[in-house]
């Protein structure tokens, strides 16, 4: 454990972080690609890593695809990854519904194609991907016909979010016992170039309010994500470090779970950000200071390479 | 202030007690749903009600934050529901305070983009507020690259049964720029349609939208006073001798306590006298101002208490 936090991570204390631990978790969005491009150095990172004997993983809250299609992307850009190792929340949330809610039923899902295939692989059936333009009038939206066998509603990123889909999701949850689960609380979607759009934690909050009850979130800082990879590959969290860009997601996970933590500065958040939670003296904010931190992943580098 | 500091009991009131209080109020404040109105079907007796106010000289108005109609559609609404006398100037609903508010109060120098319905869009036509024309996108926009109004100076958001993704996305980057004014029709997080059945509201697409673009928006439907100070500049009203009178704890007697009005709360809508009960005997301070002076089963009460 660190002594001191938010320590730059550089000279020999890289060679002593990585050879305290045995597993690397990575944050994919503005730590090892950004939108199509990969980062400078990452996939000679990842490929290392492995080399010296570490197992990697990758956990993102990206919805939006498959862990086949990361699994894809990661080779694409040069990284040697298998499905194994990737835990997307479209993924996470399959398996949260399956070993944790043990649905009994069908899902109404707000959510990508990726989704949907995630959540039927493990055997439960889901309505409602895909456009749903508003038709009728008001009084036919409470009207709206409901599948009797929706017994949750699940929430991920949707480029196809309606207010007609609001109102469905607001009628299912009306309904005794129905249970709601999100994605994740991002406010934005990081996409290539730099640009953004509103992330799923907009529409987890547009279902929210309407519903006037809370999600059960799946995605980091929930320790369901960290727990996934755990329960199926035995990790000692003392031996283990989360790599983010995020210090309310991915560092914010990392401490709650007893890992290291290592802050990249390729993504969303500043060192700056870092210090401001670590002499706020907020104790909740305690958890999001970073063991360490690097400009960018390719400073781990040398220590590999040497 | 108006409204005895410490008093709001929830005291239920009937006859010649809520003959008192009546006589000694100028103004009367109406919600509308859930409190002359349920969808289509009138309370009973609250044109008879209206009609008798306005006999004794008092003065009444109807503050909304139902924001899907223009004023000129309620003043039908209010005919076919049995009211013979409600001009369009007693009407004060969301969507005509938020135009007013741009145009009198931000008197804002641009465009508005606006994410709300017919009722939303009209009202901010007839206040002569420009917005940015709600058109269809051609098939190269996308959620990764759409086009921007340069002349856009503030987003409105209000109920918008037309609600996408993309209009959230557009809303968001407008309001990256700081100056760019964030307005809410109303906080609503839902709407009661017919047979207790309810629909998603304005506030949950401003959730949405606060969310994504981190800030907050400025609330013009109640319980935010705004609605009231738009009265107050057209009729010169007293706070000491107007009356709220709602059905929803969170938006009409919030509103009422914050404007420093008396309130009443009827139970032909959204909230209960046990909810009320609760309020009231909560320790949090700021709870005190949910809790309403008086309660009444329904305002067709007035009657008997005007007819004595």
């Amino acid at each position: 454990m660190a002594a001191s936090k938010c320590t730059r991570l550089t000279g020999s204390l890289v060679k002593q972080l990585l050879d305290s631990v045995d597993s690397v978790l990575f944050d994919c969005d503005g730590v090892i690609w950004r939108g199509d491009q990969a980062i400078p150095g990452a996939p000679d990172v990842i490929n290392l890593l492995k080399k010296n004997g570490k197992r990697v993983f990758f956990v993102t809250n990206n919805s939006t695809k498959t862990r086949k299609m990361y699994t894809d992307k990661l080779a694409t850009l040069g990284f040697n990854a298998c499905e194994e190792e990737v835990f997307g929340t479209a993924y996470c949330s399959a398996m949260y519904l399956k070993t944790v809610s043990k649905i009994q039923g069908k899902v109404y899902l707000i959510g990508s194609n990726a989704m949907r295939q995630e959540i039927e692989n493990v055997g439960i059936q889901t309505i409602g991907v895909g456009p749903d333009p508003i038709s009728g009038v008001q009084i036919d939206w409470a009207n709206v016909s409901l599948d009797p066998e929706v017994k949750a509603v699940v929430v991920g990123f949707d480029q196809h979010f309606s207010y007609m889909k609001l109102n469905k999701a607001l009628q299912y949850l009306s309904v005794p016992g129905c249970l709601f689960v999100g994605t994740n609380t991002d406010t934005r979607l990081p996409l290539e170039g730099g640009k953004a759009v509103p992330g799923t934690g907009c529409l987890v909050k547009a279902v929210e309010t309407a519903a006037q009850r809370p999600a059960q979130v799946v995605g980091k800082p929930s320790n369901f994500m960290f727990d996934c990879v755990a329960s199926q590959f035995n990790l000692d969290p003392a031996r283990s470090l989360m790599v983010g860009d995020r210090l309310d997601t991915d560092i914010m996970l990392g401490t709650n779970c007893g890992l290291k933590t290592l802050l990249t500065l390729t993504g969303v958040s500043t060192v700056a950000d870092a210090v401001h939670h670590q002499t706020s003296g907020c104790p909740n904010r305690a958890g999001m200071v970073p063991d360490y931190y690097v400009d960018t992943i390719a400073e781990l580098l040398p220590a590999l390479q040497g | 202030m108006a409204g005895k500091v410490g008093t709001r009991e929830c005291h239920k009131i009937r006859g010649a007690q809520l003959r008192d209080l009546l006589d000694s109020k100028h103004n009367v404040l109406f919600d509308c749903d859930g409190v002359i109105w349920n969808g289509e079907t009138v309370v009973a007796g609250a044109p008879e009600v209206v009609t008798l106010l306005k006999q004794l000289g008092k003065r009444v108005f109807f503050v909304t934050n139902n924001c899907t109609r223009p004023r000129e559609n309620y003043v039908q609404k209010f005919s076919r529901l049995g009211f013979t006398d409600v001009a369009e100037e007693e009407i004060f609903s969301s969507a005509y305070c938020s135009a007013a508010y741009l145009r009198d109060v931000a008197k804002v120098q641009g465009k508005v983009f606006v994410i709300g319905c017919h009722g939303v869009q009209k009202e901010l036509q007839d206040a002569g507020v420009p917005i940015v024309e709600d058109v269809s996108d051609g098939p190269d926009v996308s959620i990764y690259n759409f086009p921007l109004d340069p002349d856009v100076k503030a987003v409105l958001v209000g109920y918008d049964e037309r609600f996408t993704f993309m209009k959230l996305a557009k809303a968001c980057c407008y309001l990256k720029d700081s100056d760019c004014l964030f307005l809410a029709t109303d906080p609503d997080p839902w709407h009661p349609l017919r047979g207790g059945r309810i629909t998603p509201g304005s506030g949950s697409l401003t959730a949405a939208l606060e969310t994504a673009s981190s800030r907050k928006a400025t609330v013009i439907g109640k319980p935010s006073r705004f609605m009231y100070e738009c009265i107050a500049s057209q009729f010169d009203l007293d706070p000491a001798r107007s009356l709220m009178i709602g059905d929803r704890l969170e938006t009409d007697i919030l509103f009422g306590a914050n404007c420093g009005l008396d309130t009443v709360l009827t139970l032909t809508g959204v909230s209960t006298l046990e909810e009320a009960q609760e309020y009231r005997d909560s320790d949090a301070p700021e709870k005190k101002d949910f809790v309403p002076d008086y309660v009444v089963e329904t305002i067709g009460d007035f009657l008997q208490a005007l007819e004595d």
